[in-house]
């Protein structure tokens, strides 16, 4: 399919980029220092994170590329979204799945720095195929060159975007209200110009909704959803606690998705970015509303680990460090038995 | 068949659930739980903030084994009534489980209970062993231990406390009962044995400003039958949070009922409670009416004091909750159904409802996570649910708790049903009611003058649903009775079915709605009872009082609507001649609320709540056949209904 229309003006270009900087205020405005301190306590979940996050995501969007025979344009949207770390917004959803916040928080931030260096290794490998064909197409149609992802205007867009995050930092330190403040509209603003952007994209462009292979659809749907079931099965087999499980899940498959913006606004030229921008939009609508789903249900299944968990965490913050909950025998399940905390309280070990 | 007389909908008890206990009666409730429930945490005493000092359900009982058999030796006999005075604390639920171990009654009361009370109570329930809360209690109730022929023993319960001469320190009873134990005493385990369903399990002297309080007799079956039919899912990882008074039968039914499904309850005072709120993340909890409004207070004073951006955020996620909630319960059919909702007016109102639910769940989804969580958090942000009981909810607190997201349940009941009679649950919200009966339990609404059976009523259009009268409630946790007042009891209890003293009615979706009081005690938002009468008789002693009535029934304080008296204040030299312009005369005004103050003082005997803080003049005198009856009294919910607009002037300043 060809995108004959531009799908981004001038000034939504301006709206977006305004989002990208309050989005990234608000996450920056959410961390502290030690956040990043936080990485080195928990390196378990952190490294297996690591490993779904770049390990397994960019492999599943290049597999879900090939299976669905993506469009170039797409494929490397696809891929570059596989490669994105987290944002902000898995926080939110790990908090309402009742999974471990901390967990989330200390994989964005550590993600995020990770990014600059994985971000460009991963596009340049997974994409190559994509770029071959690009290049051939642009020689067949007689231009001169190749087409090469542009590794430096990668980075240095993660560099930009990394600086309101470091304002943020700085507003939280100076001024907690104010930074509450910039958090929580942060959120907002990025509901409101996702919206625009898709009720834009319905009124100038209509006949794209139909226009869009369905193959586009299902990259950026399944990508998200590939993303939380590998997450939950893998922390699950390597034998994470169930808090941490729904935590490495969300994380996985939630992806800082005004971060792909930026990147395709300040790396890639018409005619690639339009159809970019437009699966990076889809996927942003998709994944919040795959991830409430996915949330609703975590917090089902979970309601039973995680009123344990808060009943053992609140015994040892009242009764002190060491106190010990004693069960009856057989209310526990298995998987709660070894540590009702779930790795909260050490004295609620079990040998 | 009955055609004329359908049965209410009687549900049966629901399904047991697996970790609970069911036990036959209060001491076995104490047994089991510690069999159970055994190292968890029963109690847990609060020390400082963040440091709490936990006893288990197995301590417990232990500890209750060893008080009981002290009190055996002290001489208690099954059957027969301990004196219990004092607050909410560990101690006090110890010394209850001791007594219903023993197969005997606790006889309890608050630390604000008077001299006169006292006296009386121990007295009329004829009290051998009592136990008092602190020193305080101590000294009062030794200073007229002379005059008590009966009462031999009196145990402090206060740790830190010391003992009068003459007096017994907890400790001493429990080191005593241990000791007999170590040697082999089985009597206590004996005792529990032979408790039977329909013996007391506490006697419940309720206040009543004049007259005598009344004390009623709740059994075992009563407590059992709350503890068994109580709704909602809950296991040993729940926390509640204890805050209303513990001799109050609401709060003590759900501790019993925590006890039973292996919670660990939380003792908290009015004081501490938005931190330990915060600090023991409550799963449930019973409250009352004043804390959600303090509550309510609290976050609509941070919300003010927020940056502007942040109460936009809020004011929006508000309104879409409201949207959200109101389509939610009318497309579920939990709105307010006062009147039938015919067919085709649902019909027309669902498509609206449903498409502005769908319109506005993803709004709402996102304003509720970010913004309405934080709210929720100020009250620990884990209630499953609360009930609040002991007055009328006022319909703004309920809907802004109930539309933010924490579900305040409000519920019905009275000391003399032990005491729950209905509350609203998860799957039977209508606001603005107190929900559909609980398990076993009937309700009938009754013409309270001709006793007609006003609903269930087949001859009734719907049954005599939407229909106001009295409401009477026949169920396992009825009373049995009054103690000695056989004359009450059966004034009150009439072939099983009691005589409630509320008006009420039955919505169009079976929930119960409560529209004051048949009988004349008001009780103010603070759970005081207050019989207006004698207030009244009072007032009249003033010569420029004519007529009055006493008012302020779920309020924060008393009023009074004053008729004044003419003839007098024209003998005063008062140059008026309707009574209408009496009431916007200042000196007029002066007089009547000097009366006021003098006739009804701490100095001459009433309490504080008693007090009228404010009052309105009427333009016009009570008349026979409107106001009054042939008999002169005064038409209470005539008068009520009449001035109402006065009435709402006295509290409208808050």
């Amino acid at each position: 399919m060809e995108f004959t229309t531009q799908l981004l003006f001038a000034h939504d270009q301006v709206l977006l980029a305004l989002m990208i900087f309050f989005i990234m205020l608000g996450m920056g405005a959410s961390l502290t220092i030690d956040d990043f301190k936080a990485v080195f306590r928990q390196p378990k979940g952190v490294l297996i994170g690591f490993v779904s996050q770049f390990g397994l995501m960019p492999l599943f969007a290049l597999v879900l590329a090939t299976v669905l025979n993506l469009h170039p344009f797409f494929a490397i949207a696809l891929i570059l979204i596989g490669c994105l770390p987290g944002g902000t917004t898995s926080n939110m959803f790990t908090y309402f799945s009742r999974g471990s916040v901390a967990l989330s928080v200390t994989m964005t931030t550590a993600s995020t720095v990770m990014a600059l260096i994985m971000m460009p290794i991963l596009l340049n490998l997974y994409t190559s195929g994509f770029i071959a064909q690009i290049s051939a197409e642009l020689q067949a149609a007689g231009a001169q060159g190749e087409f090469v992802i542009p590794t430096g205007n990668i980075i240095s867009s993660l560099i930009m975007v990394l600086v309101p995050v470091g304002l943020g930092m700085i507003i939280k330190r100076k001024s907690p209200t104010w930074a509450k403040t910039a958090e929580d509209t942060a959120g907002f603003v990025g509901l409101l110009v996702i919206v625009y952007l898709l009720g834009t994209a319905f009124v100038r462009h209509g006949g794209l909704f139909i226009q869009t292979p369905w193959q586009v659809y299902a990259g950026a749907v399944g990508i998200g959803l590939v993303g939380f079931f590998f997450g939950y099965w893998m922390s699950r087999l390597l034998g994470m606690d169930p808090i941490y499980q729904r935590a490495i899940s969300l994380e996985t498959g939630i992806q800082n998705g005004p971060l792909s913006f930026a990147i395709i606004l300040l790396s890639f030229a018409e005619p690639m970015q339009s159809p970019m921008v437009w699966l990076a939009i889809l996927f942003s609508t998709f994944i919040v509303i795959s991830s409430s789903i996915i949330t609703l249900y975590y917090r089902r299944v979970g309601r039973f680990d995680w009123n344990v968990y808060k009943n053992t965490v609140i015994h040892n913050r009242l009764f002190g460090k060491e106190f010990v909950t004693h069960y009856p025998p057989g209310f526990l399940p298995a998987r709660l038995e070894r540590d009702p905390s779930q790795g909260s309280a050490v004295s609620q070990r079990r040998s | 068949m009955m055609l004329n007389q359908p049965h209410s909908k009687l549900t049966h008890a629901p399904e047991r659930q697996k970790n609970r206990v069911y036990p036959e009666n209060v001491a076995f409730l104490y047994k089991q739980a510690a069999e159970k429930f055994g190292a968890l945490p029963a109690f847990a005493t609060r020390e400082s903030t963040l440091n709490w000092k936990p006893v288990s359900y197995r301590e417990l009982y232990e500890q209750g084994l060893n008080l009981a058999t002290g009190l055996i030796e002290l001489g208690v006999q099954a059957r027969d009534h301990v004196g219990l005075f004092g607050d909410n604390r560990f101690e006090w639920i110890l010394s209850d489980c001791a007594v219903q171990v023993c197969g005997a009654a606790d006889v309890p009361r608050g630390r604000d209970i008077t001299d006169q009370e006292l006296y009386y109570i121990i007295d009329h329930a004829g009290i051998k062993v009592t136990f008092v809360e602190t020193e305080e209690l101590q000294s009062r109730v030794m200073k007229m231990k002379h005059r008590l022929a009966k009462l031999q023993t009196v145990i402090l319960l206060d740790p830190k406390g010391r003992t009068m001469e003459g007096a017994t320190h907890l400790s001493e009873v429990i080191d005593m009962g241990a000791k007999m134990r170590l040697q082999g005493d089985k009597r206590a385990e004996a005792r529990m044995l032979d408790i039977k369903p329909d013996d007391l399990f506490t006697l419940i002297y309720t206040s009543g400003t004049t007259g005598k309080p009344k004390g009623v007799m709740l059994t075992h079956a009563n407590m059992m039958s709350q503890v068994r039919n109580l709704p909602g899912k809950y296991d040993m990882t729940d926390r509640v949070i204890s805050v209303l008074p513990i001799w109050h039968i609401f709060e003590r039914v759900v501790e019993m009922f925590t006890i039973s499904f292996g919670g660990c309850t939380y003792y908290s005072g009015i004081n501490t409670l938005g931190d330990d709120m915060r600090n023991v993340e409550p799963t449930f909890m019973a409250s009352a009416p004043r804390l959600w409004e303090k509550l309510h207070e609290r976050i609509i004073k941070n919300i003010k004091a927020a940056h502007p951006m942040r109460q936009i955020l809020f004011h929006t996620a508000y309104f879409l909750a409201k949207q959200y909630f109101i389509s939610k319960q009318f497309i579920t059919n939990q709105n307010l159904k006062l009147n039938h909702e015919t067919l085709w007016k649902r019909l027309i109102l669902l498509p609206f409802h449903v498409v502005r639910w769908v319109l506005v769940l993803p709004w709402y989804g996102f304003f509720n996570a970010a913004v309405l969580e934080r709210v929720r958090l100020g009250a620990g942000g884990s209630l499953k649910e609360t009930i609040s009981g002991g007055g009328a909810l006022p319909l703004h607190i309920d809907r802004f708790f109930n539309y933010v997201g924490i579900p305040v349940l409000e519920g019905y009941g009275m000391t003399e049903t032990c005491p729950v009679i209905s509350f609203r649950t998860a799957d039977n919200m209508v606001i603005g009611t107190v929900g559909p009966p609980i398990a076993e339990t009937e309700v009938k609404i009754v013409d309270p003058e001709t006793e007609e059976v006003l609903y269930p009523n087949a001859g009734k259009s719907y049954d005599g649903k939407a229909v106001r009268g009295e409401i009477w409630v026949k169920g396992p946790q009825v009373m049995k009775g009054y103690y000695k007042d056989t004359e009450l009891t059966s004034r009150t209890i009439v072939d099983g079915w009691l005589r409630t003293g509320d008006l009420g009615m039955v919505t169009h979706n079976n929930s119960l709605k409560i529209l004051g009081r048949s009988k004349s005690t008001i009780v103010l938002s603070s759970g005081e009872n207050v019989e207006p009468e004698p207030l009244e008789l009072r007032l009249k002693e003033s010569i420029f009082i004519e007529q009055c009535m006493v008012v302020g029934q779920d309020k924060k304080f008393l009023g009074a609507l004053i008729v004044p008296a003419l003839n007098e204040f024209k003998q005063a030299g008062f140059e008026v001649q309707t009574i209408d312009s009496l009431a916007t005369n200042p000196d007029a005004l002066r007089i009547i609320k000097e009366d006021i103050r003098r006739m009804i003082s701490s100095n001459n005997g009433f309490k504080p709540y008693e007090q009228i803080r404010d009052f309105r003049v009427l333009p016009i005198q009570f008349q026979v056949g409107e106001e009054l009856t042939n008999l002169f009294k005064v038409k209470r919910h005539v008068v009520e209904k009449k001035f109402n607009q006065f009435i709402d002037e006295i509290y409208s300043k808050g």
